[in-house]
């Protein structure tokens, strides 16, 4: 019965959908071609940077879309997979003379297996009682970093001062290697996105959503799903730890792990729209250019009138579009489609 | 270990626990009443720690004497947000949840910053000599029980009393039950949903106004204070059963004395992880927390 | 409240920004960036730096013939033909990153000629990093990590004391009491996890071992903790002959008021500065810990041998309501510094600064500071910062150590039990 139902309009509009999913990828492309221009007309360094980590949280953003947005799995715990890679790539690099690439897989491969593990734990538990949990899991993190003697503890670790160079990964005053690595990474997450909204795990996703008698007959499979899910989101996330560690080339427990970073990462899918396609990267293009600039300009009163900013944004933002902004587009075409 | 060390933080544990209780028992109320989580808890804490201190330095009365200030200057603020902003967010038609968590998100951020505008970033603390109860301290048998604290877990208690007297005898107490259990049909019976969650986050806000109160006493305030708290808060929320108030007094004190034992037995920079664990055992129990339908 | 000018200000910082074009030099100014924290746990160091450096800008650039200071007699820069100084603020929000990312703003759009700051350790390091590869003079004010100056960085700088030298006099004064037939003997650590907590403990640590002292407690608790009662527990049953802290305001603060609470009374409290020289620590709970002893950059008693050092302080109460201590004082220090070395560089550009300042040489007579003078070494650190110790009796903070600059006999243990 409930898959009849789901599937008979899905036949007819495959044609329709196959037309959609051909505009978007082309409105990607633009979107990339526009990113990799940007940067040669603004030469600015500031701004510069404000486009490494507009890139940088567009790519996690995308990456955390994919299990807090598609599966519904609301994650306020993602700085510990972002300072897994972060800590991986660093700590492999300093102490074993690694370099970074390879450090980057490393730390994902290690996330996305502390992602398989507490998945398979965590998913059972309802809406905040999930949420809690994986704030709690991150913040557990933290606190042993902390005292990991080892890996630097509160000192954290300072990378090496070397010369620019591809193969380190690291440049001093160019910006450009990192804004193009970032470009690339947020990428790889909109297509990873892609592929799966238009895969089996997409459909089976938004079938739950839709119909609660489809999540029954299809259990084990969205539990499956999700579990992949979990493990690409935080994979990714750890390469965008990775490349964090790589761009600032210092890090310490408090600067890849708090929890600031968590819900970073939650508010541009959130403001964009939450279990889209383009609601990460739309709300990455608003949220850290106004967060970067309010704290630079702002900030130096010491008076808190970046934060009264900041804390306005985002309450105006989540109570006018719930939705998320790119709603403002689509409506726009729901007639036609 | 001796005896006495080990009385001593059974008794610490206890006292901190109580108030631990306190500062989540509004939080869990709220929760249960309209499934919110409220991210501004901790700066509704905050804002009654400014208050008890605006009271004594500019009034000249004694912190306990600012108490009952701040709990109605915080029902005003609980009543404010939740007319001002939650109730927007309720009527939100798609993900409702993240909308709530970040626009409560969004309002504690916005409360720190007017906070650090208006009473600038300066650590305060209630003046000594205006401090009737203040690092004023009892001996039991080699145990010290810290007047604020003791007096301040009386009040907890006390509070929890109250609470439970309210839900259960109280018409407004039938009408919060009532709505917490199907807040569509209370219009049926002519109880104005609205009314009753503005109330909600009144009494929720008062509160952890009142934990705020009494921490005033003894500890230093500043706009950005209340984060640890909130941390241990929601733990203590989920740890309990969210919604459930016995659950929320259960927990806090369970997280009070966890923590004071992995402080002694562990290094103490990782006595929270005494915390996380004891409530990630729980969960991996019991999904819902100790007490927990929702 | 904020003014309407600083409003209009940061108004107008941002419409610059935003349009794109550098704004072109005046030539009667010089710019120097400024990277505290402004917003967060810390702001209020932030905002008090900011006072410090506001006094440091009144005697460079107006004439202040009573000063015993450079350029405290002439107006502006005489160097550069009298331009003026002005300081350009940027928060850090403690974050590295975003440290990193604020000095390459200032350097770059701001065209700052030197940066100081920063407070957090941990923002020093990208900092001065960041002014490496521009080469910016970045002056140190007041981090203490002593890793900060062995990173082989040429365009780093730091007139003040790191841990290392900070800690040295805090155990030759407990030899020194030892030889004076007091019972010293058993110490006890209580530190925070952060970088400054860690680096103060691990000399502190070593030091112990190397002259004899037993460790009888070693606690790192988490700093800003909704309580301190375990840890506080701990060091009463541990009861040392004396009490090591290194704690920022809130948990010191916190500890004090644990300690009351749990009737520990510490034979003698000797602490790493931070919080426990701050005026909000005096005021909240200095009764309470009558005749502890800190280290410190910096002693108001020294207003006794320099007038100066009175006046100066004068002029900063008169702006913030509170005396020069351990942070303001360096901070004040460091832009006075730099300005000397801007104004003997005759230029604005960074590798001549650099080279001013590599070569400066200023006697400690002619600063605020107990220092006996200012001159760097081949790792930017000045190794003539000789910290002292005081106590804080009656209300008033005294100098007790070393020999040379004490105004008062210290009075030991600091409670009779």
């Amino acid at each position: 019965m409930a898959s009849q139902a789901l599937s008979a309009p899905l036949a007819a509009t495959t044609a329709a959908h196959d037309g959609r999913r051909r505009r978007e990828l082309i409105a990607f492309a633009i979107l990339l071609a526009a990113f990799a221009v940007l940067p040669h007309l603004v030469k600015d360094v500031y701004a510069q940077n404000v486009i490494v980590l507009t890139l940088m949280y567009a790519a996690l953003s995308q990456s955390w879309n994919i299990l807090g947005g598609y599966c519904g799995q609301i994650s306020l715990g993602h700085a510990l997979y972002f300072g897994t890679g972060a800590y991986a790539t660093s700590l492999l690099y300093t102490k074993f003379g690694v370099i970074p690439w390879f450090g980057m897989i490393v730390g994902g491969v290690i996330a996305a297996a502390i992602a398989l593990v507490l998945g398979y734990q965590l998913f059972r538990l309802a809406g905040h009682y999930f949420a809690i949990a994986t704030i709690v899991i991150a913040e557990a993190g933290l606190l042993l970093v902390h005292n990991w003697d080892w890996a630097g503890a509160a000192t954290g670790i300072q990378w090496p001062f070397v010369p620019d160079s591809w193969l380190t990964f690291q440049f001093g005053r160019d910006k450009l290697p990192y804004i193009y690595f970032a470009l690339g990474l947020f990428a790889a997450t909109w297509l990873v996105t892609f592929a799966i909204e238009g895969s089996r795990w997409g459909y089976w996703w938004r079938a739950v959503k839709d119909n609660a008698d489809a999540a029954e007959s299809l259990g084990v499979k969205i539990f499956k799903s999700k579990m992949a899910a979990a493990a690409v989101s935080a994979f990714f996330t750890a390469v965008g730890g990775a490349f964090y560690a790589c761009f600032v080339q210092y890090i310490d427990p408090d600067s890849v792990m708090a929890f600031k970073f968590s819900l970073l990462m939650a508010l541009p899918a959130v403001l964009g729209g939450i279990g889209t396609l383009w609601g990460p990267v739309v709300g990455a293009v608003i949220l850290i250019p106004l967060m970067e600039t309010t704290s630079s300009y702002l900030g130096g009163t010491g008076r808190g009138i970046d934060l009264i900013v900041y804390g306005l944004l985002v309450m105006v933002v989540a109570l006018a579009r719930p939705e998320g902004i790119v709603s403002l587009f689509s409506r726009r075409k729901a007639p036609k489609a | 270990m001796t005896a006495q060390i080990f009385l001593q933080i059974v008794a610490s544990g206890l006292l901190m626990g109580l108030i631990y209780a306190l500062i989540a028992v509004g939080l869990s109320l709220i929760f249960g009443l309209m499934d919110v989580v409220n991210f501004a808890h901790g700066e509704f804490m905050m804002l009654a720690m400014y208050a008890v201190f605006g009271a004594v330095v500019i009034i000249g009365i004694d912190p306990l004497m600012a108490m009952p200030l701040a709990v109605a200057a915080l029902f005003v603020v609980g009543a404010t947000a939740y007319l001002g902003v939650v109730q927007h967010a309720m009527r939100a038609k798609a993900n409702i949840g993240m909308v709530q968590i970040f626009a409560t998100f969004g309002l504690a951020v916005l409360i720190r910053g007017v906070s650090q505008f208006l009473f600038t970033s300066d650590y305060r603390n209630v003046p000594a000599e205006r401090n009737l109860l203040g690092g004023k301290t009892i001996e039991l048998g080699g145990v010290f029980l810290p007047l604020p604290q003791l007096v301040g877990a009386g009040i907890s208690v006390l509070a929890f009393v109250g609470l439970w007297l309210l839900i259960t005898r109280t018409d407004f107490g039938k009408a919060l039950e009532a709505t917490r259990e199907d807040a569509g049909a209370v219009a049926l019976v002519g109880i104005d949903k609205n009314r009753v969650f503005t109330l909600g986050w009144g009494l929720g806000a008062s509160l952890v106004g009142l934990a705020g109160a009494i921490l005033a006493i003894f500890y230093y305030i500043h706009p950005d204070v209340a984060a640890p708290f909130a941390l241990i808060a929601y733990v203590t929320v989920a740890l309990g059963g969210f919604g459930s108030v016995f659950g929320a007094l259960v927990a806090g004190i369970m997280v009070g004395l966890a923590e004071a034992l992995t402080a002694t037995i562990l290094p103490p920079a990782l006595k929270s992880v005494g915390i996380y664990a004891l409530y990630l055992g729980v969960l991996f129990i019991r999904p819902k927390g100790l007490f927990g339908s929702l | 409240m904020l003014s309407r000018r600083e409003f209009a200000g940061g108004a107008a910082a941002l419409a610059t920004a935003l349009s794109t074009g550098a704004r072109a030099q005046a030539p009667q100014e010089v710019k120097i960036g400024a990277l505290y924290p402004l917003s967060g746990a810390s702001a209020q160091i932030g905002n008090d730096a900011k006072t410090a450096f506001e006094t440091a800008v009144d005697i460079i650039n107006n004439a202040h013939p009573e000063l015993d200071l450079p350029l405290g007699k002439e107006p502006g820069l005489p160097g550069l033909g009298g331009a003026k100084i002005r300081v350009i603020y940027a928060d850090h929000q403690g974050d590295p990153q975003k440290g990193r990312a604020e000095a390459e703003r200032l350097i770059t759009q701001e065209k700052v000629t030197a940066l100081v700051g920063t407070y957090q350790s941990a923002v020093a390091a990208t900092v001065s990093q960041t002014a490496e590869r521009y080469g910016v003079p970045f002056l140190s004010a007041d981090n203490s990590s002593p890793s900060l100056h062995r990173r082989g960085l040429k365009y780093f700088f730091r007139a003040a004391a790191h841990d290392e030298m900070f800690s040295a006099i805090m155990f030759d004064f407990l030899d020194s009491l030892k030889k004076k037939g007091q019972k010293v003997e058993t110490l006890a650590l209580f530190y925070e996890d952060t970088i400054f907590g860690t680096d103060s403990s691990n000399v502190q640590r070593k030091l112990a071992g190397e002259r004899g002292y037993k460790l009888v407690a070693d606690i790192k608790y988490r700093a800003n903790s909704p309580s301190l009662t375990a840890e506080v527990q701990q060091l009463k049953a541990a009861n040392a002959d004396v009490l090591l802290p290194s704690s920022y305001t809130t948990d010191s603060i916190l500890l004090v008021k644990t300690m009351g609470e749990l009737g520990y009374k510490p034979k003698a409290i000797l602490a790493q500065a931070a919080g426990f020289s701050e005026q909000t620590f005096v005021d909240a709970v200095g009764k309470q810990v009558e005749n502890y002893i800190t280290r410190g950059s910096f002693s108001l008693d020294l207003a006794r041998k320099r007038p100066t050092v009175g006046k100066v302080n004068e002029m900063f109460k008169a702006k913030s309501g509170r005396d020069l201590n351990d942070n303001t004082a360096r901070e004040f220090m460091a832009l006075l510094l730099l300005a000397e070395a801007i104004d003997r560089a005759k230029s604005t550009d960074g590798a001549k600064i650099r080279e001013a300042l590599a070569t400066t040489n200023i006697p400690g007579e002619k600063t605020i500071m107990p220092w006996k003078k200012v001159g760097y070494a081949e790792t930017g650190q000045n190794n003539d910062a000789d910290p002292v110790l005081l106590q804080y009796t009656g209300g008033k903070f005294l100098t007790i150590f070393p020999e040379q600059a004490a105004v008062a006999e210290a009075v030991w243990p600091m409670s009779k039990s």
